[in-house]
């Protein structure tokens, strides 16, 4: 039985979404009796998230040690590295996050093998096993396989779908990394929030965009509105955030951001290839656009020719009503 | 104060890729440009060495004769020295024998600082730099948005979900430039002149004493089985009529047909 080893990442008092992916992807595997999966996490763990966890893998392996108070990627990558070699773990997966794509290519080195970086999909059944990772922007998609040992992934989110929780619990062990502090040279000195969003674009199923078409900063009111109703996060263009109407985090494309949500919809936006090159993986895309010939329609499921002043909050009205009506019937 | 920056250069965002007739390659139109994320690398040193009053910056890619041009550009803006690491055997590497290679390029040169971007945009690897940093037993910042540099110690932000944190480390050390670090100048005409007949060095693997098993495509750890298309996304359905009947014909497909929400 091959093991796995799925790295775990919390986002305050919850398990990241794309984690849960992952684990459940892992519990798939493990039914099959080929696998035998099990869930790391690195440094303080808060009793919500492990208690979480633990309905979503057979065993749990938490990490601790000083030298993982803060996030490093060096203090990481030795825990996550001594893991690997403590379990005879084959594959490493994690999710393609800030954090997993910072420090498992570290890891990849101190085990001297490989690593398949923001993977879309993966081959099980093949041997040896195979994935799927685009490049060029998501023009052309490569399968990859690894010669070494174990192999290192990580996942794009929005890739594997999230499981229910089962009823069953997992074991959870402790165990101290030893890592000797000379060897984590960086530290962290301060964390500032500056905006509390609840859910990362990159994680985010819902997805409402917005691009020179708006205007004007303020008018992403409209989009905000719209978000709220469906519970969707709100995301811009390059040129909507270089005119410093929305922050560079809200970027989605070539520099910034790329997303997979379930659903996209991107107004005033013309679709130049950098912002295309975000979010083309999209499930479904809707585009309101004025001008018919935007090159975003090529890329949409739904399009809606027309002034987004008026189909915005026409949309966000509808939607309005159609909810309200589904919990409320009467 | 030193400086190594790695530029690598990469098709023009805009230039047609596609796959070769049985998967195994692909065709990609000849239209290069340097990684954006480099420039940002190539600025970042460049403002440094302004403040400090010693030091050079050094300017390395890895790549064929065409990668002279990313170098070129690199000079423009005004790097000391550039270095090209040219060699057949470098070719078609994954991360780790990209990393592996430069690595061993850069254990021969004096730095405090080793700048290169997050990110490739052809390949979307972003791990490089990481692994460079691993190899040559170093610290590294990610995806920075500000740096100070000091004698033997850095600080560096990196932006993170909802807001931001400040690290500190000493240096020799690793960072990875990340949009927003800040706005890459234009090479002066003085600049690109001056490229043009800057000397260029160049390593191959023999200079490095490496050998072909360990480097580019036999040296990679992660191999590429083969190149696909993804799947074509059907022509889009306009939705017709004026805006407000479309915008209700849309929340009604979005509800009833995709069963979105």
């Amino acid at each position: 039985m091959d093991k796995i080893l799925v790295f775990v990442e919390a986002n305050g008092e919850e398990p990241r979404k794309v984690s849960l992916e992952l684990l459940s992807e892992g519990l798939k595997l493990a039914e099959t009796g080929h696998f035998c999966v099990e869930a790391v996490f690195l440094g303080k763990l808060p009793a919500a998230v492990r208690e979480k966890v633990l309905h979503y893998t057979e065993k749990l392996i938490h990490v601790t040690d000083p030298a993982l108070e803060d996030y490093t990627a060096e203090g990481y990558a030795i825990a996550m590295a001594g893991c690997a070699r403590e379990t005879g773990a084959k594959l490493i997966l994690g999710g393609a996050t800030q954090r997993g794509r910072d420090f498992l290519p570290r890891v990849a080195v101190l085990l001297q093998t490989g690593i398949a970086s923001d993977v879309t999909m993966a081959n099980w059944d093949k041997t040896p096993l195979t994935f799927i990772r685009p490049m060029y922007g998501g023009r052309v998609l490569a399968e990859l396989t690894f010669s070494t040992c174990p192999a290192i992934v990580t996942v794009r989110p929005n890739s594997f779908a999230m499981g229910a929780p089962r009823a069953q619990r997992g074991e959870s062990i402790e165990i101290r990394a030893d890592i000797s502090s000379e060897l984590v040279r960086t530290s962290v000195i301060k964390t500032e929030k500056t905006a509390s969003r609840k859910v990362d674009l990159t994680e985010a199923e819902l997805i409402v965009a917005g691009g020179r078409g708006l205007k004007a900063a303020e008018n992403f009111h409209l989009l905000e509105e719209l978000a709220q109703t469906v519970g969707a996060t709100v995301g811009a263009t390059r040129s909507v955030v270089d005119a410093r109407w929305r922050d560079q985090t809200d970027q989605i494309g070539k520099s910034g951001k790329t997303v997979s949500p379930k659903f996209y919809l991107g107004a005033g936006i013309s679709g130049a290839i950098h912002h295309i090159m975000g979010m083309d993986t999209s499930k479904v895309v809707l585009a309101v656009n004025n001008d018919p010939n935007a090159i975003i329609f090529k890329y949409a499921n739904y399009g809606i020719v027309g002034d987004l002043f008026e189909v915005l909050p026409a949309m966000t009205e509808e939607l309005k009503k159609r909810l309200r009506k589904q919990t409320d019937p009467h | 104060m030193d400086i190594v920056v790695l530029v690598k250069q990469i098709p023009d965002p805009e230039a047609l890729v596609t796959v070769g007739g049985d998967g195994t390659s692909l065709t990609i139109e000849p239209k290069f440009a340097m990684n954006i994320f480099d420039a940002f690398a190539v600025e970042e040193a460049l403002q440094i060495k302004a403040l400090h009053t010693r030091g050079k910056v050094k300017v390395i890619a890895l790549g064929n004769g065409k990668a002279m041009e990313v170098l070129r550009t690199g000079i423009a803006m005004g790097a000391d020295e550039a270095l090209l690491l040219d060699d057949e055997a470098f070719l078609d590497g994954d991360g780790y024998a990209n990393a592996f290679v430069l690595s061993r390029a850069i254990a021969r040169e004096h730095f405090d600082i080793i700048l290169c971007g997050r990110q490739a945009i052809d390949d979307d690897r972003g791990e490089v730099g990481q692994m460079v940093a691993q190899f040559l037993g170093l610290p590294h910042i990610g995806g920075i948005v500000k740096l100070a540099v000091d004698e033997g110690r850095a600080v560096a932000e990196v932006a993170v979900e909802g807001g931001k944190e400040t690290i500190e480390t000493p240096l020799p050390a690793l960072f990875t430039a990340e949009k927003g670090l800040n706005e890459p100048r234009v090479p002066l005409i003085t600049g690109v002149m001056k490229a043009m007949r800057a000397p260029i060095a160049r390593l191959t693997a023999a200079d490095l004493g490496l050998a072909p098993e360990q480097t580019g495509r036999q040296g990679a750890k992660v191999k590429t089985l083969q190149y696909s298309l993804p799947k074509k996304k059907p022509a889009v359905q306009i939705i017709p009529g004026e805006p407000h009947e479309a915008a209700i014909e849309a929340v009604r497909i979005l509800m009833e047909v995709e069963k979105l929400f």
